[in-house]
């Protein structure tokens, strides 16, 4: 700490920090247009400038200039005040004053400095600029007739997106900001340059003209996407959800979002929502009032042989209840996600680390040293966590190492190494990872006395390291030299996503990185451990509530066979799409028919709710209390931003209705529910709403390591056909997000990539229409031809209604299919 | 104005031979801060940065291709489109001013029907105006590509013309 005067009081500051930082601590406010927190020192607009006694006569900018002991500083001087009229009298002169018509108007840095220095003239004078204005795409409007030349959204844009989509073109006056070959806009969306710009140069086109900034309410929850756990503000007017607001105090993410949480946000308020309870009467679903929906759903649950399918994106409190219904209708018989989207937390975490959630946070990524990450697609699952691996490897030095079957955004990073294996063959890789590191007695000290050690050392005796990387597809260097740096590192975290779209990173795969990474001794401490990126909102939470069928319980597969057999005669879904989202359309829908009363609470009459008996209209999570744990167990308080629409009510007043009808103890409210959580729930002691307060918490994980047998799955290769591996798109999240305009916009369809070498093969051209054939159906995709995939490899994402891809796709990590067009 | 500004425009490029771009990026892919050399020397090899090969550059050298661009027209030394076999620069710095540039500039957009950072059709001139070219004495001067004319005329203009468009294109 060094001891300055700031302003003519006395205060302390870490040596690190700028004038800058050091005053924010302080509560001393310098006006800034170029700084923001997240980004480093640029010093571009000097409206920081402060004058230090020790330099003196000379203005310096605050944001850039480090602090030392003893320093003298004087921030708001005659000549400084001056100084900072003059640079704001300089950016206006270019900068049009369309404040009436700009939707940055009362959320404008360079009107709120305008105002502050009250600069009501202009000495000078000069022509605007006359920039075209990009509308080429429909969520970022670029108005660079506005741009001070902040830097700031190309700074975020390389700094933590990673994408580089704007730079400074031109020189001296002329200097803009734009795209390559000033084209226009084509990049991820995610809008963080939109977030940081500090004038309406880079607009939220789906806000345009909606509200003005200081009429909105503004409500902060939790993102109701993935499993990251991003806090969200929400700018609300006339009960609609018309923005996202950017707060940079919010979160570990510091108020950075991805396309979703920013630009996905209509499902809320969306017209398809559903607002009335619905009910199949001569068949067809007709509205009915609640008591009558409510009559029926009771009247089933009570006749037995009641089973239950949730979505991942229900609330800690919904899920509790959730299987109180259960347990009422005398059923053991609840799963969610598919059954196997939370195998790896449920069944390999459970058997590895003895609790079904991860030894490691997201904010362990920028602590640790050495990153591995299974998958590319880490990024398109949870964009934000991808984020902090940008920051991670960019700006904090860490190693990058990615296994994976693609290529992704995240090899691209500086010193990334991807080692592309033949789809499938994860789990021999990761084992012959830790083969490596037993052969070469690099295993941590304490390994030899974790429960299993033998039977590990056993089990891999027989790995040949050789033969893994020839029937993988990588060189043998290239997995000594990972094991080697992996188990050498100081700290070392392994990232991998789970989801629908993901059925290889199950309990097998979770338990053969648990292996590795108790092998090499990178569990228990900072910045080490393994992250297992759950796919929902709250898919941790589900794991932790315990929604997921015990031994003598049915799983999601064992459910919709019992629909198909007759021997499940009520399935209650909440929120799940299996029609679209689980494995193998056909058999999934025709389960769904045959079951004699399907109970679907959902925001829309979904595929799978068109089928229902009786459709029970539910809320979004901006319209409700709860709790979500993120991927990483932490446990955060959403709150409600707008009242329900319509008729809808939240799961949890619909569970409760249900509890008390069917002769339980009806829950108070969702905050008794929750101190029942904190007294019953392994690492949630202790917890209660205003604990968690806006930052919320994370639940401790306690770890009692076991290496458990596994052994890899043997290769399915099929000649003559192609691999086609499923994932998510970088712009949707599930299903929900076909209901957020942003993101479809952006990703209206599915879609097939392919290797360039495979698109020349089959003579395939960009936007083909290909039917893809596996065997068990087949799906007709738009070709993407990109560099992405390897010869032999196409991939496509889940999300979509139209044209699903469990059309094609059963269910196994890696399906066979030929393409036709 | 930086000359890339009339430059937006996009028209159809010539089929362009990659593996030339290839083998400068191969001499320098192993140097930090290669981008500079990178890009001087595939502009000796076309005359010119092409989109496509600045793309090229773009992922081979995992460089965003808007950090390219924004290079590529901070410097004037970089040019995006063909440039003419002969390039013809005119001076208009003060010295060369008073002996009346303007109007040998002038004379030479009437004979060749280009204006400044133009280029002919068949790509035999490229036209431009610089501030100085550092032999004052010499003043109205002329340079095509490497040779100099001093004391320059209207006439001479028409001599200088006639001379090039003798010349071969290759």
């Amino acid at each position: 700490m060094v001891n300055l005067t700031i302003d003519n009081r006395q205060v302390t500051a870490p040596k690190t920090a700028t004038i800058y930082e050091a005053a924010e601590m302080n509560g001393i406010k310098i006006p800034i247009l170029c700084h923001d927190k997240k980004l480093k020192p640029f010093g571009a607009c000097r409206m920081c400038l402060v004058e230090v006694e020790q330099m003196k006569g000379r203005q310096i900018p605050a944001c850039t200039t480090p602090v030392t002991e003893g320093m003298i500083i004087h921030t708001a001087t005659p000549d400084i005040i001056k100084a900072r009229k003059m640079v704001l009298e300089l950016l206006l002169l270019n900068h049009p004053i369309d404040c009436p018509v700009c939707d940055k108007g009362g959320d404008c840095d360079l009107q709120n400095l305008t105002y502050d220095y009250q600069v009501n003239g202009n000495r000078f004078t000069d022509e605007k600029f006359h920039h075209q204005i990009d509308y080429n795409n429909p969520l970022i409007e670029r108005d660079m007739n506005r741009c001070i030349l902040c830097g700031k959204c190309a700074r975020i844009c390389d700094e933590i997106v990673s994408f580089g989509a704007l730079t400074f073109i031109d020189r001296g006056i002329e200097t803009k900001i734009g795209c390559e070959f000033d084209g226009a806009l084509n990049c991820e969306f995610c809008g963080s340059c939109v977030s940081v710009c500090p004038v309406g140069s880079l607009l939220a086109r789906p806000f345009k003209f909606k509200a003005r900034f200081w009429s909105l309410t503004k409500q902060k929850t939790v993102c109701g996407y993935c499993g990251t756990g991003c806090n969200l503000t929400l700018g609300v007017k006339d009960n609609k959800v018309l923005t996202t607001i950017y707060d940079q105090e919010q979160g570990f993410h510091k108020g950075q979002l991805c396309v979703r949480g920013r630009f996905g946000y209509q499902f809320i308020n969306s017209e398809k929502r559903l607002t009335k309870p619905m009910l199949r009467k001569n068949g067809t679903l007709v509205a009915v009032g609640w008591d009558e929906a409510l009559d029926f759903v009771v009247g089933k649950l009570k006749g037995g042989n009641v089973a239950a399918l949730s979505t991942a994106r229900l609330t800690n409190e919904e899920f509790v209840l959730f299987k109180k219904v259960m347990e009422l209708s005398g059923s053991k018989d609840f799963d969610h996600s598919a059954g196997y989207a939370h195998s790896a937390l449920t069944e390999g975490f459970a058997r590895s680390f003895g609790t079904t959630a991860s030894p490691a946070t997201i904010p362990d990524i920028q602590k640790s040293n050495f990153l591995l990450v299974i998958k590319s697609d880490a990024y398109e699952t949870h964009p934000v966590a991808g984020f902090e691996i940008n920051m991670a490897v960019k700006n904090k030095g860490v190693v990058l190492n990615i296994l994976s079957d693609k290529h992704g955004k995240l090899g691209k990073l500086p010193g990334a190494k991807t080692l592309l294996h033949v789809p499938g063959s994860e789990i021999a890789l990761v084992n012959a990872l830790s083969k490596v590191i037993l052969d070469g007695k690099k295993a941590a000290g304490i390994a030899s006395s974790v429960v299993g050690y033998s039977q590990l050392e056993q089990s891999l005796s027989d790995c040949s390291v050789e033969a893994v990387a020839a029937t993988c597809g990588v060189s043998v260097n290239d997995i000594i030299e990972l094991a080697n740096d992996y188990s050498a590192a100081e700290k070392a975290l392994i990232v991998f996503p789970v989801g629908l779209a993901y059925p290889g990173h199950n309990a097998e795969l979770a338990s053969a990185i648990a292996n590795l990474a108790i092998l090499a001794g990178k569990i228990g401490s900072e910045g080490s451990g393994v992250l297992c990126m759950s796919e929902k909102n709250n898919s941790q939470g589900a794991v932790d509530m315990g929604f997921y069928p015990s031994q003598d319980g049915k799983n999601a597969q064992q459910i919709l066979d019992g629909c198909a057999s007759g021997t499940v005669k009520t399935l209650f879904i909440a929120g799940e799409n299996p029609v679209v989202s689980y494995p193998d359309r056909t058999k999934t829908a025709a389960a769904l028919d045959k079951v004699d009363c399907l109970i679907v609470s959902e925001l829309f009459l979904s595929e799978t709710a068109a089928m229902a008996d009786v459709v029970l209209p539910a809320c979004s999570f901006a319209e409700k209390e709860g709790t979500f744990t993120a991927a990483d167990r932490r446990v955060q308080h959403i709150k409600p931003a707008i009242r329900k629409i319509g008729l809808s009510r939240s799961d949890f007043e619909i569970f409760g209705v249900l509890i008390s009808r069917l002769g339980g103890e009806v829950p108070v409210s969702s905050a008794t529910v929750f101190s029942e959580i904190a007294s019953n729930t392994s690492g949630y002691a202790g917890m209660s709403y205003a604990a968690l307060g806006e930052s919320g918490a994370f639940a401790p994980v306690d770890i009692k390591p076991a290496f458990v047998d596994v052994k890899a799955p043997g290769q399915t290769r099929q000649a003559g056909k192609l691999a086609l591996l499923t994932g998510s798109s970088l712009y949707h999240c599930g299903t929900m997000s076909q209901y957020g305009e942003g993101p479809m916009h952006v990703c209206p369809e599915g879609y097939l990539e392919i290797s360039r070498k495979d698109a020349a093969n089959n003579k395939i051209s960009e936007n083909d229409l290909l039917t893809v054939t596996s065997a068990s159906g087949s799906v007709q995709l738009k070709a993407r031809i990109t560099p992405r995939m390897s010869e032999g490899v196409v991939f496509t994402p889940y999300h979509f209604s139209s044209a699903s891809v469990n059309q094609a796709w059963n269910g196994t990590e890696v399906t066979w299919v030929t393409l036709n067009k | 104005m930086s000359e890339s500004v009339e430059l937006k425009t996009e028209e159809q490029e010539p089929e362009i031979d990659i593996s030339i771009a290839d083998a400068v990026i191969d001499k320098y892919i192993n140097i930090s801060g290669n981008l500079m050399p990178v890009l001087q020397g595939i502009q000796d090899e076309y005359g010119y940065i092409p989109r496509v090969v600045a793309d090229h550059i773009a992922e081979r050298l995992n460089v965003y291709p808007s950090q390219i661009y924004g290079v590529l027209t901070f410097y004037a030394q970089f040019h995006l489109k063909p440039r003419g076999r002969f390039i013809i620069r005119v001076c208009v710095g003060t010295a060369c001013h008073v002996q009346g540039a303007p109007r040998i500039v002038e004379t030479f957009f009437d004979k060749l029907g280009i204006g400044h950072a133009e280029t002919t059709p068949d790509l035999r001139y490229t036209f431009e105006k610089v501030a100085c070219l550092g032999a004052c004495g010499m003043a109205p001067l002329a340079m095509v590509n490497d040779s100099t004319y001093g004391s320059m005329t209207v006439q001479k203009v028409d001599d200088i013309v006639a001379d090039y468009n003798q010349r071969p294109l290759k």
